[in-house]
């Protein structure tokens, strides 16, 4: 039984639209981000560009359920859609129940949506750390639309917001008072914002976010809209799509859309360039052991925690050569 | 590069029994592998998500006495789709013992019934994956 797999023939099976093939290459970039150049030098830079959504919430909120009903309209509008939904991976076995796919049965067997599932692996924010690699391999594909689903997240897991074009925060009934509303993180990234389960209420989360919008003093040009759905039924889920849009529109008018793309863009490569430097620091000055081996010394000796480090560093030449990058 | 075992657990048809594939996918998950959980599916969907999803195992949960006729259209799927080698393939639920032969010719590897041990279900997919 395999698995070895052939990326030259994986890409020459790709660019003909085969879902196996791209299936395939998400494993790789997965498991292996080392090789993605290998697979992205084979794409065309001018080819595709994919609208990017991020769907985000507290768990138990709706957002796979949601993602079915919004992805159903947009295929029946003849779009392809990329679909990524992220779970959570165990700090305790390493493993991971993925249960979002489940929630989307109803469509996947339509031929323009693909849909993948991410155990989070560690990543923090909310998200995975293969989700912008696998984000471009969605655009390589063609899709028109990319909708990234994050983990059912807290208040300060908002990564999402550096990766995606618009950002959809979902609530439901019994989120809290205004003053949870008032608070800093996932709250204020939304571009719209959705109260979800609207069966069960929620008109007071509507009111409290409406007045927490109306209050807030930075300006973009662009007013989060707040919209009740129901998205079972897919009630609500028509507007939803509308302020996508229009919110889409604001960005391309207003040239809004070249700064997030340049801010997903450098989100990436801070990211790749302190995995970089965090991997000379950890293979060239410091190993896993001398760390434990330090925090080990640090038990009876905590409040020289901050000595201790600036006592290791300071005998370290910060020289770096560049063949070591 | 460590590779994490993916795995699809689903239940095809509409009989209403959770608990094992719920179980089963516990175990698993706790054993460091990424379940996948499919739910009720039919056999077309049960081959995209594996597909998609590029799982190593498939597994199906069944406790509706359809388990030949739906083993046997899952891997035809996936023999139309040219894939059938890449999965690992495991039929659990109520499945009577004299149906494990048929199961197996069809390209089951391993059928369970109930009483089975999950650390076995482990050992079993851990020592045939990747071979």
């Amino acid at each position: 039984m395999k698995r070895k797999y052939d990326i030259d023939f994986l890409i020459e099976k790709f660019k003909k639209k085969d879902k196996i093939a791209l299936a395939r290459l998400i494993t790789v970039v997965e498991n292996d981000p080392e090789t993605a150049p290998n697979i992205f030098n084979n794409f065309d830079n001018s080819k595709n560009d994919s609208y990017i959504i991020g769907i985000t919430g507290s768990p138990g909120v709706g957002k796979s359920t949601l993602i079915n009903s919004l992805v159903k309209i947009l295929l029946k509008n003849g779009k392809s859609i990329g679909v990524i939904s992220v779970d959570p991976t165990s700090p305790f076995s390493g493993g991971a129940f993925l249960g979002d796919r489940v929630r989307m049965t109803d469509v996947s067997l339509h031929p323009n949506i693909f849909i993948r599932s991410l155990a989070s692996r560690g990543y923090k924010g909310g998200i995975s750390r293969a989700v912008f690699d696998i984000s471009l391999l969605y655009e390589a594909f063609g899709m028109d639309y990319i909708i990234i689903e994050t983990v059912g997240v807290g208040q300060a897991e908002f990564e999402i917001y550096n990766l995606v074009y618009t950002t959809v925060v979902i609530l439901v009934t019994g989120y809290g008072d205004s003053i949870q509303i008032q608070k800093a993180g996932i709250i204020e990234v939304g571009d719209v914002y959705v109260v979800n389960k609207k069966d069960f209420g929620g008109e007071d989360i509507v009111v409290q976010l409406e007045v927490m919008l109306d209050d807030a003093t930075t300006q973009s040009g662009w007013r989060p809209p707040v919209l009740m759905t129901n998205s079972i039924t897919g009630e609500g889920i028509e507007t939803l799509i509308e302020k996508i849009e229009e919110h889409k529109e604001h960005l391309e008018l207003s040239e809004l859309l070249q700064e997030k793309k340049r801010n997903r863009y450098a989100y990436k490569i801070k990211e790749l360039m302190y995995k970089k430097v965090e991997k000379i620091i950890l293979e060239k000055l410091f190993s896993e052991n001398e760390i434990h081996d330090i925090a080990t010394s640090i038990i009876n000796n905590k409040f020289q925690i901050y000595n201790t480090i600036h006592d290791r560093f300071k005998n370290v030449n910060f020289e770096i050569k560049k063949k070591e990058l | 590069m460590s590779k994490k075992i993916r795995v699809l657990i689903s239940k095809p048809g509409i009989d209403g029994h959770w608990r094992g594939g719920v179980v089963v996918s516990r175990g698993l998950r706790d054993a460091g592998m990424e379940v996948i959980f499919g739910g009720f599916q039919n056999a077309e969907q049960i081959v995209e998500s594996a597909i998609s999803e590029d799982v190593d195992v498939i597994g199906l949960s069944i406790h509706s006495g359809a388990h030949l006729v739906y083993t046997e259209r899952i891997i035809n799927l996936l023999k139309e789709r040219g894939v059938n080698e890449h999965f690992l393939i495991l039929v659990g639920g109520v499945i009577p013992v004299k149906d494990f032969p048929r199961l197996k010719d069809m390209g089951v590897a391993n059928v369970y019934g109930p009483g089975t041990i999950i650390a076995d279900i482990i050992k079993f997919i851990e020592e045939n994956i990747n071979k």
